[in-house]
C-alpha cells in the first residue's frame, strides 16, 4: 500500500485511470479495437517526442522547439527521398541525425553560450519552422515514398509498429536514466548544477547531450509524423512542444529540474491523448478540448502534490491502520527545516 | 591564585554585577512533546541592561523555550512573570503586546519600504488621517542615532545588505520599547566584521537598559558579548546564570557533557611524505605567490580573516578559478587542474563552505549523494551497478556514523552534521587524498563539530592531507599541525602550530584594515 502511494508513478497513473473511466462512461465506442489501435497511433508521436522534452526538463530547463523541428524534419525527409534522390532508409537515418543536430544547436546555445533554454529554444521554435517553409516554395510534399506508410500503419503479429516503438524507446529511456552515468548526471545537474560542477561532473556537456538526445527523439517523432500522412509539411507539429511538456508535467517531472520519472511521461502522454480521443468521440469542439487539457494538467499535478492527504483518507477507511508516508518531493520543497 | 579560586571569584563577581531590575522571570517551565521533555523545569531571570546568553546543543530545548516566550507554545506547567506579575502568553499577539520582540533569521520586515517605515511598521505616527511622514522620519533618525547605526531612514530596505537589514530589525524592536529582545542565532549569516558591528550595537542597547536574550551555539562569540549565560542540556538548566563563569571550557563542558579535551580531540598523524606541493600559485582573482607543501597525515590550517583569500586559494587548488601562474604537484607529479573534474581525478576533495547550495543534491537520497563524485567506480560495462551502490553507501554511512535513515532519506531530513558527513563520505568513496575543508563546522551544532574533528583525525590517520579553513581561531589552533597565515591572497607565514598564537592571527587583521 505504502509503496504504491509513494511511487512517483502513482499520481500520473491515477490521472490516466480517471480519464479512461470517464471516457468509457461517456462513450461505448472507446473500447472498440479500431479506436484502441487509433489511440496507440495517436499517442506514439507525442510520447516519443516527450521523452526528449522530459530529459530537458530534468536538467532544469525547457525545450520549446520540437514542434517546429518536426515540421522542418518532415520537409527534410520528404525532400531527401522524393526530390534529392536519397534512398529511403538513408533518408530516415539522415532525418533522425539532423534532428540530433538541431538539438545540438539548442544545446550549444544553452549550455555553452549560456542563453537560457527558454530563450534559445524559443528562437528555435521560430527559426526551424521558418526554414521548413523555405523548401518546395513553402508547400507540403505529398506521396513521399510507398515504404513510408508501413512505418506507422504496419503491424507485427498484429501489434502496430508505433506501439513497439513506444515500448522500445521508453524501456531504453528508463534504462538510460536509471543505469547510466549520463542519466544520473542529468538528474544531478538538474538538482544542483553548482554541486554537480564541484563533484567533478561536466555540467555543460551534460546539458548539451540532454538537448542532443531530445533532438534525436524529435527526429524519431518527425519520421512518424511524416509516415502518418506520407508527406512532409511546414505546418506539421504545431503545438506539439506544449503537448510534450504537458505530458512530462502530468507525469510529475518538476520544472525546477532533477526530479521525475521518464516512464511517467508515457502515462502523461496517454492521459492527454485519451482525453482528446474521448472528446473527439463525443464530438466536442477543439476549443473546449484545449480547456479540458488545461484542467487535466492542474488536476494531475494536484493529485501528485496532495497524494499524502489522499493516502491518509484512503487508509482511514481501513480501521486500525495508520498512514505513514514520506512527504512527496513537491511537498518537501515547500517545507522549512524544522528543529526542536 | 589557582584556576579554581579564579573561577569562584568570577562567579561571585558575575552574581554581584546583576543589578538591573528583573523584567522577566521563568519559573519551573515544563513542556513535553509526547514522551520527550523538551523543557524540564527550566527557570531563568532576565534583567534590564543585561545580555543573557542562552546556550545549548540542538535538541537542548532552546527553541522550545523561545517558542514559549513568543506565545507559540503553551508550557505544561510553570509560571512566567513580567515585572513580578504572573502573565500568560496564549498566542504570539499576547507576547508582542507585553513587549517581547524576537529577531529570527527570517526578518519580519517589508523589503520595498524604507528603513523608517519598517522601524515603525504597523505603528506609524499619524494625524487625523494619513501618516505624518516627517514625524516618522524624525523619530527613525533619533532611534538610529541613539543606537549609532549609520543607516539613512530613507534607504529602501531591499537595497541594504543582510547584516544591515538585521540591524533595522533590531532597531525596530528597540523603538517599540521591547521589554525583552530575543535574538536567535543572529550571527549565522554574518561575516566577522558584521558580527563586530552587531555586538557593538547590542552593547549600546544594553547601556540604554534593554533586556536581551541571546541564543547561540557559538561559544567563542558569545563569551565576548554576554553578561551571564544559562546552559541548557537535554531540556534542563545544567548551569544557571549565577553559576556560569564566562569561560569557554566551562561552558562547552556543560553544554556537551564532556570535557573540552574531548571537544578538540586532536591527533598528530603528520608524516614527512609530501602529498601536495604548490609553487608560485596565482589567479586572476587576487591569489599571488602562494607556496606551500602538504604532507600525508597533516592538517595545514589556513589562518586569516574573512576575505583574506583563503577560499580563493582553495578554489584555485580545486580547479574552479584558472591559474595564471605557478604549478601544482601531487605526489611529485605535475597536474593541470583546469576544472573540478580534473581536480577530482587528481585526488582532491572539496567541502564547500555553503554545503546547501554548493554541496548537496536535495533531489537525491543519501546513497546517490555519496556516489555522485565516483560513478565510474560503480560501472559494470556501461551500466551502473545499483546493488553495489547501495552497499557502498551503507558502508560509508556506517563508517562515518551517519544516521541510517540517510541511506534512503532525502537531504532536507538530515541534520547539518549528517549532511556534512554525507559530503565527506562522497569524497572518501571518490578516493580523494587531499581534502580541502572550507568552514566545515559552519552551522552545525557543537556535538556534530566534535564529530567533524574526529573525522579530520580519521582522514589524517589514513594518510590523507587536509587543508583546513575556518574562521574560528580556537578550532584552527586546536586542529592544525601547521598554520599558513593568508593575507591579501598571499601566504605570508607558515609555522608550526605551537609557534602561532591568536595574536598572530589577528595581527594579519590589523594590516588588512590598514
Amino acid at each position: 500500500m505504502k509503496r504504491i502511494f509513494s511511487s512517483s508513478l502513482f499520481g500520473p497513473a491515477v490521472a490516466t485511470t480517471v480519464v479512461t473511466l470517464l471516457v468509457m462512461a461517456t462513450t461505448d465506442r472507446f473500447l472498440l479495437p479500431g479506436n484502441l489501435n487509433n489511440l496507440a497511433l495517436q499517442v506514439s508521436i507525442v510520447a516519443l517526442v516527450a521523452i526528449g522534452s522530459t530529459l530537458v526538463i530534468f536538467i532544469g530547463t525547457i525545450d520549446l522547439s520540437p514542434g517546429s523541428a518536426v515540421a522542418l524534419l518532415t520537409m527534410l525527409l520528404a525532400m531527401l527521398v522524393k526530390f534529392w534522390g536519397v534512398g529511403f532508409w538513408p533518408g530516415i537515418m539522415i532525418t533522425i541525425i539532423f534532428g540530433g543536430g538541431l538539438g545540438a544547436i539548442n544545446g550549444m546555445l544553452t549550455a555553452y553560450l549560456r542563453i537560457p533554454g527558454f530563450i534559445s529554444t524559443l528562437a528555435g521554435y521560430s527559426a526551424y519552422r521558418g526554414i521548413a517553409f523555405m523548401f518546395n516554395l513553402g508547400s507540403p510534399v505529398f506521396d513521399v515514398s510507398p515504404l513510408l506508410d508501413s512505418l506507422f500503419y504496419g503491424t507485427v503479429f498484429g501489434i502496430p509498429w508505433p506501439l513497439i516503438y513506444i515500448v522500445v524507446f521508453f524501456a531504453a529511456a528508463h534504462w538510460f536514466m536509471r543505469y547510466t552515468r549520463l542519466g544520473r548526471s542529468i538528474y544531478a545537474v538538474g538538482g544542483n548544477a553548482k554541486a554537480a560542477h564541484l563533484s567533478g561532473i561536466n555540467v555543460p556537456l551534460t546539458q548539451f547531450l540532454a538537448f542532443v538526445i531530445a533532438g534525436l527523439m524529435t527526429g524519431v517523432g518527425a519520421v512518424l509524423m511524416a509516415a502518418r500522412l506520407n508527406s512532409g509539411s511546414p505546418n506539421y507539429g504545431a503545438g506539439l512542444e506544449l503537448q510534450a511538456i504537458a505530458a512530462a508535467v502530468i507525469g510529475g517531472a518538476s520544472l525546477a529540474g532533477g526530479r521525475g520519472d521518464v516512464l511517467a511521461t508515457l502515462l502523461g502522454a496517454m492521459t492527454i491523448t485519451i482525453v482528446q480521443n474521448g472528446l473527439n468521440l463525443n464530438a466536442v469542439p477543439t476549443s473546449t478540448q484545449g480547456l479540458v487539457i488545461g484542467l487535466i494538467i492542474v488536476l494531475a499535478v494536484g493529485i501528485d502534490m496532495w497524494r499524502r492527504e489522499l493516502a491518509d483518507g484512503v487508509v482511514r477507511l481501513w480501521p486500525g491502520r495508520t498512514a505513514k508516508l514520506p512527504p512527496t518531493d513537491k511537498e518537501k520543497s515547500h517545507d522549512l527545516p524544522s528543529s526542536v | 591564585m589557582n584556576a579554581a579560586t579564579g573561577q569562584i571569584l568570577r562567579t561571585i563577581v558575575n552574581a554581584m554585577q546583576r543589578t538591573g531590575a528583573v523584567v522577566w522571570e521563568l519559573r519551573n517551565i515544563i513542556k513535553a512533546f509526547g514522551p520527550v521533555l523538551a523543557n524540564d523545569n527550566v527557570s531563568l531571570t532576565l534583567r534590564r541592561g543585561e545580555i543573557h546568553g542562552l546556550v545549548g546543543q540542538n535538541g537542548s530545548g532552546k527553541t522550545t523555550l523561545i517558542k514559549t516566550l513568543c506565545g507559540a507554545h503553551q508550557p505544561d506547567s510553570g509560571t512566567i512573570l513580567h515585572d513580578g506579575r504572573p502573565v500568560r502568553l496564549p498566542n504570539p499577539l499576547a507576547a508582542r503586546a507585553l513587549g517581547i520582540a524576537t529577531v529570527f533569521q527570517e526578518f519580519s520586515l517589508v523589503p520595498n519600504m524604507t528603513v523608517a517605515e519598517n522601524i515603525f511598521l504597523g505603528g506609524w505616527p499619524g494625524r487625523l488621517y494619513g501618516i505624518d511622514w516627517r514625524q516618522m522620519r524624525e523619530d527613525a533618525r533619533k532611534v538610529l542615532a541613539q543606537l549609532e547605526i549609520a543607516i539613512s531612514p530613507d534607504d529602501v530596505l531591499a537595497d541594504l545588505p543582510v547584516a544591515r537589514q538585521q540591524m533595522v530589525e533590531i532597531a525596530k524592536a528597540f523603538a517599540q520599547n521591547a521589554s525583552m529582545i530575543i535574538l536567535d542565532e543572529p550571527t549565522a549569516a554574518l561575516a566577522a566584521r558584521e558580527v563586530e558591528h552587531l555586538f557593538a550595537l547590542l552593547q549600546r542597547m544594553r547601556q540604554q537598559g534593554a533586556a536581551i536574550l541571546y541564543i547561540s551555539h557559538r561559544i567563542d562569540e558569545i563569551v565576548q558579548l554576554v553578561d551571564v549565560v544559562t546552559v541548557l542540556r537535554n531540556g534542563q538548566v545544567i548551569s544557571t546564570a549565577e553559576d556560569t563563569p564566562i569561560d569557554i571550557p566551562y561552558i562547552v563542558t556543560k553544554m556537551i557533557g564532556r570535557s573540552i579535551e574531548e571537544y578538540y580531540p586532536k591527533e598528530r598523524n603528520a608524516t614527512s611524505e609530501v602529498v601536495l606541493e604548490v609553487r608560485q600559485l596565482g589567479t586572476e582573482r587576487g591569489v599571488a605567490d602562494v607556496n606551500f607543501t602538504l604532507h600525508r597525515g597533516e592538517v595545514l590550517g589556513l589562518g586569516g580573516l574573512l576575505g583574506s583569500g583563503r577560499t580563493r586559494i582553495a578554489r584555485a587548488l580545486f580547479g574552479i578559478d584558472p591559474l595564471t601562474t605557478g604549478e601544482i604537484l601531487v605526489k611529485g607529479r605535475r597536474v593541470s587542474l583546469t576544472s573540478p573534474a580534473a581536480a577530482v581525478a587528481a585526488g582532491f576533495a572539496f567541502l564547500p563552505e555553503d554545503r546547501k547550495t554548493d554541496g548537496l543534491f536535495f533531489n537525491f537520497d543519501g546513497c546517490r549523494n555519496i556516489t555522485i563524485a565516483n560513478l565510474r567506480g560503480l560501472l559494470r560495462g556501461i551500466q551502473l551497478d545499483l546493488a553495489r551502490e547501495q552497499e557502498v553507501a551503507r558502508g560509508v554511512i556506517e563508517h562515518l556514523d551517519i544516521s541510517p535513515a540517510a541511506q534512503e532519506g532525502m537531504m532536507d531530513q538530515l541534520s547539518g552534521g549528517n549532511q556534512q558527513k554525507i559530503i565527506l563520505g562522497r569524497w572518501l568513496y571518490a578516493g580523494a587524498e587531499i581534502f580541502i575543508l572550507d568552514e566545515p563546522t559552519q552551522g552545525i551544532d557543537i556535538g556534530a563539530k566534535t564529530a567533524v574533528f574526529r573525522l579530520i583525525n580519521e582522514l589524517t590517520r589514513a594518510g590523507n592531507g587536509v587543508i583546513f579553513i575556518t574562521s574560528h581561531d580556537d578550532e584552527l589552533l586546536a586542529m592544525s599541525d601547521r598554520i599558513a597565515i593568508v593575507r591579501r591572497g598571499r601566504v605570508v607565514r607558515i609555522a608550526n602550530v605551537n609557534d602561532v598564537n591568536k595574536a598572530d592571527l589577528l595581527q594579519g587583521a590589523g594590516e588588512v584594515a590598514a
